[in-house]
């Protein structure tokens, strides 16, 4: 059985369509998003009377035409950022008011991957190529329900999902980050969260854990140290680890067949840890690239037999 | 929650999510730039060989050179803020022209030539540290063992063996003691200056025949120094700005130390803003820049009290004797200006503290600059290029040990061949040329992006910077190739800079033909395993 794992794309479109081609580009039975699916940032279009105005990277451009605001409004969503058409007064009632920036943030974040669910429903004929979604700690958890409402998507959070004899159990939280994102628990609460959906696994000779954190100090977790201010320190030299201790202990504790990770993008790596293979395919997803892993797991052995990490 | 604004109007607005971090500071990648183009330890050193284009005046050199690789800086600021955190010409190769070239030309010019690059840092550490320490500390028959074959070969083994520890520590610690190095290497530098800058050439030259009598019983070492230049034949230019010709066949041996300044250079900004690239630019070429300025510094205090006929009399002698002239040195041990400089003031504890100080300019460096090596490795071991023992790092003390064995192993052979053959020492340059044909490839992807990453090039802050229309970052990467052009061409065909001989071009065919072995065993071996590396950088269609 052959799976492809990608993660953390974060709004980009462009790498949602790649994905979404994934099971036929690496002829995959199984693709899995491991989570992080929204985007970070909106990009206000503001509408004046018969043309618009967006500023991209400090340039302001004006947008004359329905042609050219959907161009750009492509270009925007394929860096992962949301357009958002405000008229001015919007836009100046957003600059003021945090609650109503939320408020817009999480309309677009649900119509967009509205949107992106209708996509996949054509490319994933129907639900015949199982697809495997998760939220991690970037997503707001209205997220959830869209995905669980989807015919070809199964939502996988605190599942087990049985994939041919392999059972993939999935968990998009993480340990604190200096951002207070929406999934982030205490190691201890962590745990527990684990050993939930652990718990469910059968056989873990035959176990996928998909968790979105990886597991800490293995090298799937370096992440640039940050000063106060949330800026790298020492010229970006210096890496530390930042991955979760909870995830590490269960993975050495339970050894699973396999263990899928993601949330730290530039720690793209494998790592083995005792019978585990571990993984973090990491992301590049603001340059349209869709980095991943292509598995082939030995159906009859119970083994991983091949794997790969592409930049597709 | 955060906002984005030009004026009062908000242009973009951010959410709390992970990894909205900020670039690094311009600070941080300044003294980067300028530890990595490294007056000290590579451009003084550099310096030395001047004799070898007798006509060439350094500081024309070095200012054309510096104003050829501002170039580079604006192409490499272009690479680096369309395809951040990635890690260099290794993806930016592979992704751009393809994943087998990627690999030859990261192989060969971030790991492979490193085991050259181990000696070379070696003999820096000799000259400018173990000689004149030891000749300063009154045992001048010390000093002269570490110029010796086994010396030059301990010396070798010691910069190793620093270098493993320092990437076994890790960057945390490092780090921190780097910018250190930088601040109390600048103090040193500076106390050279001030002391070339207040002493007449009258004082400097009866200081320098104390000393050297003191040290190595040498009498009226001055004049012993000039007169034994002429014996050689060697004629030193006359301090000023030309003849053009010749101070451009200096270019090339000056990239020995202004070549580097995009060695350590990433950005961490997530979303990348039009300030990345600026800020990218910035730090890359305000370190160049730095270099440039004490270079200059450097050349006219020594103008001004040792005399350029003096200074670079020094080195021609010196090194004249050292590859087999009939003439010999009035100083025994490499010339080093900074000891010099230090006999300005006869107090051993000061001379002593100085060359310390000073060789904070090596200390600074080394480590980061044999990182590269195992981030290489790592990097190709994640794509099964190599095995995946090699990106194995020890569960206790997170230490590397595959990758080490891989970058330091064949080093250690390296230097043992530097260290007894006098001939392969004089293939320092090949060192350079070799990371010059990785830029190469670099620079022509800068070129070629836009036409073949439309869509990456279109969101990449560097495309908005624009001279009457046109982009300036490929038309910088044009600049860079006729700047890597040029030298290749130079070292190729000219025989002044050790590199076009039979041996030496056959050491660096041996390079990339192992990586081309490499590459081409890795891919038939995965394919016998059933993985296709053709995958790795394939793109997926998007509709």
């Amino acid at each position: 059985m052959k799976i492809f794992f990608a993660t953390d794309i974060h709004g980009s479109e462009i790498c949602w369509r790649k994905f979404l081609n994934s099971a036929a580009f690496y002829k995959a039975d199984l693709v899995v998003l491991g989570g992080d699916v929204t985007g970070k940032a909106m990009v206000p279009i503001t509408a004046y009377n018969g043309y618009w105005q967006v500023t991209l990277r400090g340039e302001t451009q004006r947008l004359d035409s329905k042609a050219e605001l959907d161009e750009v409004m492509n270009r925007i969503r394929n860096s992962g950022f949301y357009p958002a058409i405000v008229s001015q007064d919007e836009l100046a009632h957003l600059g003021e008011n945090e609650g109503a920036v939320d408020q817009r943030f999480s309309e677009e974040m649900i119509s967009s991957l509205d949107r992106w669910l209708d996509m996949a429903d054509g490319k994933l004929r129907g639900g015949d190529i199982p697809c495997i979604l998760n939220g991690g700690n970037d997503d707001i958890f209205e997220i959830d329900n869209i995905i669980e409402s989807s015919p070809c998507v199964s939502f996988g959070e605190g599942k087990l999902l049985d994939l041919d004899g392999f059972s993939l159990v999935s968990m998009g939280w993480t340990n604190p980050t200096p951002w207070d994102t929406y999934r982030e628990a205490p190691e201890e609460e962590l745990a527990a969260k684990i050993e939930a959906v652990a718990g469910l696994v059968p056989d873990m000779g035959r176990a996928i854990f998909n968790f979105h954190a990886p597991p800490y100090g293995t090298g799937l977790d370096e992440a640039p140290a940050l000063d106060e201010n949330l800026r790298p320190m020492h010229g970006g030299a210096v890496m530390k680890p930042v991955g979760s201790t909870a995830v590490r202990d269960a993975i050495l504790r339970h050894q699973p067949l396999l263990s899928v990770h993601g949330h730290i993008h530039e720690s793209r790596g494998i790592k083995k840890m005792k019978r585990t293979l571990a993984i973090n395919p990491g992301s590049v997803y603001g340059d349209g690239v869709l980095q991943g892993a292509v598995i082939d797991l030995d159906v009859k052995k119970a083994k991983v037999s091949r794997y790969l990490l592409v930049n597709g | 929650m955060a906002t984005e604004s030009i004026g009062e109007t908000p242009t973009l607005f951010l959410r709390k999510a992970t990894g909205l971090v900020r670039g690094w500071s311009v600070r941080d990648s300044m003294i980067y730039a300028a530890l990595s183009t490294n007056i000290v330890t590579l451009g003084i050193y550099e310096f030395s060989f001047q004799s070898f284009i007798p006509k060439g005046q350094l500081l024309t050199s070095v200012l054309i050179s510096a104003v050829w690789v501002s170039f580079l800086v604006v192409a490499y600021a272009g690479l680096i803020v369309t395809i951040p955190r990635a890690g260099g010409d290794y993806v930016w190769q592979t992704r751009i022209l393809g994943s087998g070239l990627g690999f030859v030309m990261a192989a060969t010019g971030w790991w492979f030539i490193l085991w050259l690059w181990a000696p070379i840092y070696g003999n820096v550490l000799s000259v400018e540290l173990f000689q004149p320490l030891w000749a300063t500390l009154g045992d001048p028959g010390g000093a002269a063992f570490f110029g010796t074959h086994n010396g030059i070969f301990v010396v070798c083994l010691i910069t190793i063996a620093v270098a493993g520890i320092l990437v076994s520590l890790g960057m945390a610690g490092y780090a921190r003691i780097q910018k250190w190095c930088f601040l109390a290497g600048l103090v040193g530098f500076a106390v050279v200056v001030v002391l070339l800058l207040f002493s007449s050439k009258s004082n400097f030259i009866s200081s320098f025949n104390l000393e050297a009598h003191k040290i190595f019983g040498v009498n009226n070492a001055y004049a012993a120094t000039q007169a034994g230049a002429a014996k050689t034949g060697y004629v030193s230019p006359v301090f000023g700005f030309g003849p053009l010709g010749a101070s451009m066949l200096l270019v090339p041996m000056m990239m020995f130390y202004l070549l580097w300044p995009n060695w350590g250079s990433t950005l961490y900004g997530e979303i990348r803003g039009a300030s990345d690239f600026k800020r990218v630019f910035t730090g890359m070429f305000s370190g160049l820049w730095i270099t440039v300025l004490l270079s200059v510094v450097f050349l006219l205090v020594v103008a001004k009290t040792f005399g350029t006929d003096f200074y670079n009399n020094s080195n021609a002698l010196y090194w004249s004797a050292y590859y087999g002239g009939k003439v010999p040195a009035a100083i025994p041990i490499w010339p080093y200006p900074v000891m010099f400089a230090g006999w300005l003031i006869h107090n051993t504890a000061f001379q002593v503290a100085l060359i310390l100080v000073m060789s904070l300019w090596f200390f600074g460096w080394v480590g980061t600059l044999f990182l590269s090596s195992t981030r290489v490795i790592f990097a190709a071991a994640f794509d099964r290029v190599l095995p995946d023992r090699a990106a194995e790092v020890s569960e206790k003390r997170k230490v590397p040990f595959y990758s080490l064995i891989l970058m330091l192993l064949p080093a250690v052979g390296l230097s043992a061949i530097y260290a007894y053959s006098l001939k392969f020492e004089t293939y320092t340059l090949d060192a350079t040329l070799v990371i010059a044909v990785t830029y190469l490839f670099s620079a022509i992807a800068v070129v070629i992006l836009p036409f073949r990453k439309k869509e990456l090039w279109a969101a990449s802050p560097a495309s908005r910077f624009k001279i009457a229309g046109v982009p300036i970052v490929p038309v910088a990467g044009l600049v860079t190739i006729g700047l890597l052009g040029y030298n290749l061409y130079e070292w190729l065909s000219n025989a002044a800079y050790g590199v076009n001989n039979n041996d030496s071009l056959i050491f660096m065919g041996v390079l990339y033909v192992l990586a081309i072995a490499v590459y081409v065993v890795a891919r038939l071996v995965r394919r016998r395993q059933g993985i296709d590396l053709g995958l790795i950088n394939k793109e997926i269609p998007v509709e």
